[in-house]
């Protein structure tokens, strides 16, 4: 189509009955560009920091198998995808200049032609959500790392996973991500990242446990020289190293690398290897045995293992249990129906640890309960259970 | 992901109902309209036999305008997983809610 003119623009001003007096005299003649029906453009709805963010050069990544709901991910934050439909019709135009533009710059030409991009009538919004981590989990124990001697690393047909694969395949930013192989004590091994079969970890810890008690060391001073010195010639440096690191904290004192045990975390692991052994233990056998188990100078309590072991005081005797947090489902309905089903009524103190990690940014315990459980008493005591039936 | 130069601002037309081509067929290419602004800055749009008015709003979540790499021209609905690149920002919005004004008229006038 030919471009409008000024005299075809006043023509039209005259036809509408305006008073040029009363417009600036720039005016932006539209039409439709190109690509404009072609549907290759959508938008995006920016959630506050995003845009800063881009303008500053940095991505935004969208990531998604085919059956997942897309996410998009910024430098450290996962957000979930919804498509928002609006009634009107929004088009997106490129060189469109605001009243204050117009203003700011006289010599602004007459006539600009502005061609119309694209148009839509519906966006993408966003909503912060927490990044879907529970893959990794499930990637890494493929093929946990056996040690050394295991043959399985030669033969092994299973996928290992660089930093760029978990990018690839895991819905969350990449400092969720590298934050959460923190956290799961996993290592790099060859380029790939690695998580330790528990036997072989344990294996490790108790090289380290034996040798901090036979040489006497405090708990809180454990040196990394010494230990890489005597248990070098049992296991590679790096998995001693590893352990050490896993389970304490590592810190510089007069030039020396020192570690201080995580006592929390020693008696936890150990408790994890008693309790995998049977479906169910007496409480109090397990409690001794327990105890008996960690090092010495260690002392063994119960809530060192909330999100891993429930208790049942309602049994007689009492009995424990394995059941760890991050077997469960990581979508709140299914989390929640899981739980309902291992227990029909759940004291607040008891579930908290199983449902801790559902919560959003500023979101509480308290609230997930009152949108997921119903609430009843139960001999004085406040009990949640399912809002539904369980099949 | 994000451009390597700065990114392009454009501007968001928020009209009521929907576009169509006058006459049938494609719409790329066809005029939408004039848009004009008063000396208060109110944003005037002539569509057709219609007068629009409407206000210039800053948008308080701006867009990004995403567009679809790979360049296949099927006219399918959002995919989230094909790759996307941010082409442009858009911090503000023309709102025509106002019913339009029809202007009544017989032939546009020729010059």
């Amino acid at each position: 189509a030919a471009m409008r003119n000024r005299a075809e623009v006043d023509a039209t001003l005259q036809t509408a009955k305006l008073n040029p007096a009363e417009l600036l005299p720039a005016v932006h003649c539209l039409s439709f560009g190109p690509q404009a029906g072609g549907g290759e453009c959508c938008l995006l709805q920016l959630e506050p920091g995003l845009c800063a963010e881009l303008e500053a050069g940095r991505s935004l990544i969208i990531r998604g198998e085919k059956d997942e709901h897309a996410v998009l991910c910024s430098k450290d934050k996962t957000y979930d995808m919804k498509i928002a439909d609006t009634s009107n019709m929004l088009l997106f135009v490129p060189g469109c200049k605001t009243p204050e533009e117009l203003k700011a710059d006289q010599a602004s030409c007459n006539i600009i032609h502005s061609q119309i991009a694209g148009f839509s009538k519906n966006y993408w919004e966003l909503r912060r959500c927490r990044p879907k981590l529970k893959k990794l989990r499930k990637l890494l124990m493929e093929d946990p790392y056996e040690g050394p001697d295991s043959q399985k690393d030669q033969t092994s047909t299973f996928s290992k996973y660089t930093t760029e694969d978990l990018l690839n395949l895991i819905q969350a930013s990449e400092e969720e991500i590298l934050h959460q192989l923190q956290v799961i004590d996993a290592c790099k091994i060859k380029g790939y990242w690695r998580i330790l079969d528990f036997d072989y970890e344990m294996k490790l810890l108790n090289h380290v446990t034996q040798l901090i008690d036979s040489e006497s060391w405090p708990l809180s001073k454990v040196p990394l020289c010494a230990c890489l010195e005597e248990l070098g010639s049992l296991e590679p440096r790096e998995m001693i190293e590893h352990i050490l690191l896993s389970y304490g904290r590592k810190y510089v004192d007069d030039g020396e690398v020192f570690f201080e045990m995580h006592e929390d975390k020693i008696c936890r692991a150990i408790a994890q290897m008693l309790l995998q052994n049977a479906v169910k233990f007496n409480l109090s056998e397990f409690e001794e045995v327990w105890q008996q188990s960690v090092p010495e100078g260690m002392t063994t309590r119960l809530d060192q293992l909330q999100g891993l072991a429930l208790v049942d005081r309602s049994s007689r005797p009492e009995t424990i249990f394995l059941l760890k947090v991050e077997d469960l489902p990581e979508d709140n309905q299914e989390r929640f129906n899981s739980l309902f089903g291992i227990r029909e009524k759940w004291t607040e103190v008891d579930i908290t640890p199983y449902i801790q990690d559902l919560c959003a940014e500023k979101q509480t315990v308290g609230a997930l309960l009152t949108k997921y459980a119903r609430s009843s008493m139960l001999n004085g005591i406040k009990v949640y259970n399912s809002r539904r039936p369980i099949s | 992901s994000g451009g390597t130069g700065a990114l392009a601002q454009w501007v968001l037309l928020e009209l009521q109902g929907e576009v169509e081509p006058r006459q049938s067929g494609d719409l790329a290419g066809s005029l939408l309209g004039d848009l004009h602004y008063t000396c208060e800055g109110i944003p005037v749009l002539i569509v057709g036999h219609h007068i629009l008015y409407g206000k210039v709003v800053q948008l308080e979540k701006p867009f990004a305008v995403l567009v679809k790499q790979g360049g296949a021209s099927q006219p399918s609905p959002m995919e989230p997983h094909a790759h996307y690149t941010v082409t442009a920002l858009i911090k503000t919005k023309l709102l025509f809610k106002t019913r339009p004004k029809p202007i009544i008229t017989h032939v546009p006038k020729k010059v």
